[in-house]
């Protein structure tokens, strides 16, 4: 049995890690693809090494343009890989556009192909990942749901019932798998009280200079109670510096390497966060999270875990003041380790 | 308001053609965007004449390749332009790359897609236009539909009722408009046929025609119709390299250059029975009351077979007595849609939403 597996930005690779493994220790047959759609990657390296991961087979290079251009790009350079390596399987991660294109090509090749983490909607078709989730699940041939409420979100689309199949959350995999190690290293963010870490990185939230200042100016007055660390995406240290927008008292860093980023969240106060991750992994931490969004395609975390969506960022400041972490962390179904072994049973390697 | 079409290949121009008219009449803008995935020589000034149009304002020339290679492409140079010219909508026809390609750029950019001719499914993922379709109505934001059928495919998808407009067959369109004139093209009277004695043959997909046993089987089947009956073939280029390729024998076949539109509906108007892999030849043929052969295991125009007009003849061995056993319809079937109006209620509908 042979998987090709794409990844094409750092969100996807704790995703694919515990896949990789299960399959390894089936002996399957693998390649890693990463289109390398993320130009800022020197993190990318880091994140394969921290995820325990061999580095990727073949890297295609693609580097950051405009959606069309990177999409096309991914297209015409993965189309000839994957006549030549004529897999069993093309496997995508989650919503980028290395998700989109890796389908389109297997699809059109007829090459079986398997989504891991289908079935998540914001209903916001705004964001360019809900373009990527919608096209990327109804073109592949095995859907992997992270959760119940996913698979009835495929079925209410008119997707068959063999082609989906619940594995759980093989994010919340890799946080086990790599929670031990994470807790102790020695943090170079945190100070002496536990923090309040910010990620923002949507267009939503970074691209309209108004709304980015409303969320620094929450920020700053959550970091007269606390500090205030933000591992700051280049593209949203470049939207500040573009549209003048300061946040004195913040602790803006670069952003952090995947064992790193997990110790600085798990020893956190809460979570200010746009990332679509942080809300899960928040979640089996027990550490508040306040996501800045309208939406979230990952309701679970709202319904059962520690989740909070926060449309006006007036109301972080209190939030944050009056938020306590949960000393037993609840467990959605399926976020349980095992994730990964559910989808590589699921492709049938054996 | 202003409505850029964007068109790849030339089974798209008789779709545009009626929407552009009908567009016209109620003074909106247009631009005609031809990405140039599909090129011919056909493709003159006649051509679009024939069909009342006039020529793509922009061709993107992005040649043929493989389909990784060709979507690619039609992103990367479509994206500017939906950008410098800001339509209210991006409307997109069929299912070549071209339809699904600009449909994901203009999404992207938020800018809103119609797609006509939305619905249309084979069920057979190994077509890659099936791909494109499944595709492009998953994104877009207005589905107009040839068919009731189409509709309840598209809602069976998970699509909102309030997405899905059912307009007709604009194929049907612009065969009506085009009828007349067709046959005074005195196309049947250059090639000599006697009405109702020919058959019309056109083979193009990639699993009759790469696939060398079938395409020897489907070509074996022909020369034995031959035998009886004129046929008439004229050869898509893709077709003709496969035949040179393998050495095939034509027997009595008439094998002969492509045919502009016109000509092509006088050919089929005067024959016998078509046999084809086409989908537009399964409709044009249908709205003529002539009878089809379609040599597929599956058919995206479902009506055109509950009509009495068209049969699927997955074996070629049974295309001879099918030939001989089928006769015209005594009255053209017109399913609901199919009058000549499906354009005019696409203007409608790209107008009040």
């Amino acid at each position: 049995m042979r998987l090709l597996h794409v990844v094409g930005a750092r969100p996807n690779i704790p995703k694919l890690a515990p896949v990789y493994r299960a399959a390894a220790a089936r002996r399957a047959d693998q390649i890693v693809v990463h289109t390398g759609q993320h130009y800022d990657d020197a993190l990318s390296a880091s994140f394969f090494r921290d995820l325990e991961l061999p580095p990727p087979d073949i890297n295609l290079d693609v580097g950051s343009h405009t959606h069309a251009v990177q999409t096309a790009r991914i297209l015409e350079r993965l189309e000839p890989i994957v006549v030549a390596e004529h897999p069993d399987w093309v496997v995508v991660y989650g919503d980028v556009n290395s998700t989109l294109a890796a389908v389109l090509v297997a699809a059109k090749l007829g090459v079986p192909s398997a989504h891991v983490e289908a079935g998540l909607r914001s209903g916001d078709r705004g964001m360019p990942e809900e373009i990527n989730r919608i096209i990327a699940d109804r073109l592949a041939s095995r859907l992997f749901t992270p959760s119940r409420d996913a698979d009835e979100i495929l079925r209410r689309e008119g997707e068959p019932e063999d082609k989906i199949v619940f594995a759980g959350n093989v994010m919340i995999d890799s946080v086990l798998h790599a929670l031990p190690r994470a807790r102790v290293l020695e943090p170079r963010w945190r100070g002496t009280d536990r923090p309040v870490v910010v990620t923002l990185h949507r267009p939503s939230n970074v691209d309209d200079p108004r709304r980015l200042a409303a969320l620094a100016e929450a920020l700053v007055a959550v970091s007269a109670d606390r500090q205030v660390v933000f591992p700051a995406h280049p593209r949203t240290q470049e939207r500040m510096r573009a549209g003048g927008v300061s946040m004195p008292g913040v602790t803006v860093i670069p952003p952090l390497g995947y064992l790193e980023m997990l110790a600085l969240v798990d020893g956190a106060h809460a979570v200010i966060t746009d990332s679509g991750g942080l809300q899960e992994e928040t979640t089996v931490l027990g550490v508040p999270c306040f996501t800045v969004r309208a939406t979230t395609e990952r309701p679970v975390t709202v319904r059962e875990g520690t989740n909070v969506i926060v449309r006006n960022p007036s109301e972080i400041p209190a939030g944050v003041r009056a938020a306590r972490r949960r000393v037993n962390p609840p467990r959605p179904e399926g976020w349980d380790g095992r994730a990964g072994e559910r989808v590589v049973a699921g492709l049938g390697v054996i | 308001m202003k409505i850029l079409h964007v068109v790849g290949a030339r089974p798209n121009f008789p779709k545009l053609a009626p929407v552009y008219r009908a567009a016209r009449v109620a003074g909106l803008d247009q631009i005609v965007m031809h990405t140039g995935q599909h090129y011919d020589d056909a493709m003159s000034d006649a051509f679009f004449r024939d069909l009342g149009i006039r020529p793509p304002d922009v061709n993107l020339g992005v040649g043929s390749g493989t389909h990784g290679q060709q979507t690619a492409r039609i992103m990367e140079r479509i994206e500017p332009e939906l950008v410098k010219h800001q339509p209210d909508w991006v409307v997109v026809y069929g299912d070549v790359n071209s339809t699904a390609a600009a449909a994901l750029v203009a999404v992207k950019l938020g800018q809103r897609v119609a797609h006509v001719e939305a619905g249309v499914r084979s069920n057979d993922r190994s077509m890659p236009e099936e791909i494109n379709r499944i595709v492009v109505d998953r994104l877009a934001d207005l589905l107009l539909t040839p068919s009731r059928t189409a509709d309840a495919t598209l809602r069976a998808e998970g699509e909102p009722a309030s997405e899905i407009a059912f307009v007709g067959n604009v194929m049907v369109d612009a065969l009506l408009f085009a009828v007349e004139r067709a046959r005074v093209t005195g196309a049947r009277k250059r090639v000599g046929v006697e009405n109702g004695k020919a058959v019309v043959v056109t083979l193009h997909r990639p699993a009759n025609v790469d696939n060398l046993l079938r395409l020897e089987g489907i070509m074996r089947a022909l020369r034995v119709v031959a035998a009886d009956r004129p046929v008439l073939f004229p050869v898509h280029p893709r077709t003709r390299t496969r035949l040179d390729a393998a050495g095939i024998d034509a027997g009595k076949v008439k094998l002969m250059e492509p045919v502009g539109y016109l000509e092509m509906l006088d050919l089929m108007d005067a024959a016998h029975a078509v046999v084809t892999d086409s989908g537009g030849l399964q409709v044009e043929s249908a709205a003529l009351g002539v009878p089809c052969l379609t040599v597929r295991d599956t058919t995206e125009w479902p009506e055109t077979v509950t009509c009495g007009a068209n049969r699927l003849v997955f074996d070629p061995v049974g295309l001879p007595a099918a030939v001989a056993s089928v006769r015209r319809l005594a009255q053209a079937p017109r399913p609901e849609g199919w009058d000549g109006m499906a354009a005019v209620r696409v203007v409608d509908c790209l107008r009040t939403r």
